[in-house]
């Protein structure tokens, strides 16, 4: 079952058609990463599924319930962490009070809030930092009691913009680790906005491409990146003379790219089953002594750099 | 339950206005000055002309005492003035607007954040200045009355808060409407004036000579009170009605 379904959703906001005719489906329990730079409308586009934003033309069903019909029963099944998540605490309030008002506002049973905020603390490892203010928490802890706030009311599906901009790189791996932990303990539905690739790569079963408003690529991460198989990048390391590798290489004809990349060369091949072996060859046969010709996994960031430059539709 | 939920962002939100001593003090000071105006009036009289000062804090009652309310409106613009935007500037109104509270229980619960207040403000003003006046007049051996008297009090206790609620209503609007807090707050300014004068329609009630037709007082208070509550309704009516979630995410 999907779990989101947007059908020809639009918003304009003056001249600026930020969200323009997208179509996607998100199947229950997986975990969707909505990949794309920055103003290309990803955060538009949970503005638009959180019911913030109206939209212009289009519609789109959250749990089963439509954004513009039923917005209220939309915001009972939903947990969001806005864009910079760690500024969207009341500063003045403690970790707990926060919790607790978010808490009475979903309708938590006030029997059970209590409990429900102390196991949510201790996961993210605030509870000892309880009663102290959200204004004096790093930006690491606030943005995982911006989680916390998020997670509460255990909501089916949870939509998160960028949970780990502005957070250093442990910080971040942290907040990583908490998402796929609770994707796994809770089976909820996972909604993410984010350009960082590799946290995509990571995280998400599911992604879809978001430039300038409209959807380019979507469907399973692993079959996306098998979509690469038909070119694949090698580095190829050598004793010396590498800038007649690199020359040998880009003449020839299968070769789409070759680059120097500090030590190594850097070389995209059409059909690489076959012509691999075709360049290390020829290399082989021009003298060169090969130390290295090891194959580079697949990223999503050439598939992500290939669409955006509309390489792939 | 609506009304649950309105008062659990009332009480949040007064929550916080009072952790910070500049805006709890702040408010009382304000709402201070009106008592401390009347008070003084009728000690100036009770100490010059003992004898008669009954009588004339009488006479002038329904054109001193609505003063109390009018300087009770000015907190509940400022308390207003805050509510949207206030939330917009702290970062928290997404959060705010993404729970499942409809327009109605949000601008409700606006609204009590800044009406209690005001409320308590006035009700203490009232309070302080008769308590006060009745000691200054036993104090110089005077006849007791009451300031506020009774017209006036019935002004207070029914067109003050019927007025503080149409100017909370239009605070609340105007807080959605604007990007910066400080902008509602030269707004307010321009409203609070707007606001006071139903409570200055008493004045019409004093004839040349200086007397006080105690029929016209009580028939202005009336229909002071009528105007209140068309404002009331009207600015309530046109928060909710304008009320754009869409409008204030897109700002």
């Amino acid at each position: 079952m999907d779990e989101v379904i947007i059908s020809g959703l639009t918003k304009r906001f003056d001249d600026l058609t930020a969200v323009d005719h997208i179509e996607l489906t998100v199947p229950e329990g997986s975990i969707y990463g909505l990949l794309g730079p920055n103003g290309a409308g990803k955060s538009t586009t949970i503005r638009l599924l959180c019911t913030l934003l109206r939209p212009n033309e289009g519609t789109a069903k959250v749990g089963g319930y439509d954004i513009i019909e039923s917005p209220v029963q939309v915001r009972e099944i939903t947990g969001v962490l806005p864009e910079e998540g760690n500024h969207t605490l009341y500063q003045t309030m403690s970790a707990y009070e926060n919790l607790e008002y978010f808490g009475n506002l979903y309708g938590i049973p006030r029997d059970e809030l209590p409990t429900r905020i102390e196991e949510l603390l201790t996961f993210m490892d605030l509870w000892e930092r309880k009663d102290d203010p959200a204004g004096e928490l790093s930006t690491g802890n606030r943005q995982r009691l911006a989680l916390c706030r998020a997670l509460l009311h255990r909501p089916k599906i949870l939509l998160l913009d960028e949970p780990t901009s502005a957070l250093d790189p442990v910080a971040a791996k942290r907040v990583r680790e908490l998402i796929l932990s609770l994707a796994e303990k809770y089976k909820q539905t996972f909604f993410i906005n984010s350009h960082n690739l590799a946290e995509v790569q990571r995280m998400c079963d599911r992604i879809a491409i978001i430039d300038e408003g409209q959807i380019l690529l979507s469907g399973a991460t692993q079959e996306l990146r098998s979509r690469l198989q038909a070119s694949q990048n090698f580095r190829i390391r050598v004793v010396d003379d590498l800038e007649n590798t690199l020359s040998i290489s880009k003449a020839m004809n299968f070769v789409k790219s070759a680059e120097r990349e500090a030590d190594s060369i850097l070389v995209t091949i059409d059909d690489p089953l076959k012509n691999n072996t075709t360049l290390m060859q020829a290399l082989i046969s021009k003298g060169i002594h090969i130390i290295e010709f090891a194959e580079e996994e697949a990223t999503l960031e050439d598939l992500y750099l290939d669409v955006i430059k509309g390489g792939v539709k | 339950m609506a009304l649950q939920k309105s008062m659990l962002v009332a009480r949040a939100d007064l929550k916080m206005a009072m952790k910070v001593s500049m805006v709890k003090y702040g408010l009382i000071l304000i709402a201070a000055f009106g008592p401390v105006m009347l008070i003084a009036t009728v000690l100036l009289i009770a100490l010059t002309a003992p004898t008669v000062a009954a009588a004339t804090l009488a006479m002038i009652d329904p054109l001193l005492s609505p003063m109390v309310g009018i300087i009770a409106i000015i907190p509940a613009s400022l308390i207003s003035a805050n509510a949207l935007v206030g939330e917009r500037e702290q970062n928290t109104l997404e959060p705010l607007l993404c729970t499942p509270l409809t327009d109605r229980e949000l601008l409700l619960g606006k609204l009590l954040s800044s009406f209690i207040p005001s409320i308590a403000l006035l009700l203490g003003s009232i309070l302080i200045t008769e308590v006060s006046t009745i000691f200054i007049l036993v104090s110089v051996g005077s006849e007791i009355v009451l300031v506020p008297g009774l017209s006036s009090l019935f002004l207070l206790l029914t067109t003050g808060p019927t007025l503080i609620l149409a100017m909370v209503s239009v605070m609340i609007l105007i807080s959605g409407r604007v990007k910066r807090v400080y902008e509602a707050y030269q707004t307010s300014g321009a409203t609070v004036m707007l606001f006071i004068i139903p409570m200055l329609l008493p004045m019409i009630s004093m004839d040349t000579s200086g007397n006080v037709d105690m029929n016209l007082v009580w028939f202005s208070n009336f229909i002071t009170l009528l105007i209140a509550i068309l404002l009331a309704i009207v600015t309530w009516a046109l928060a909710i009605g304008r009320f754009n979630r869409d409008k204030m995410v897109s700002m």
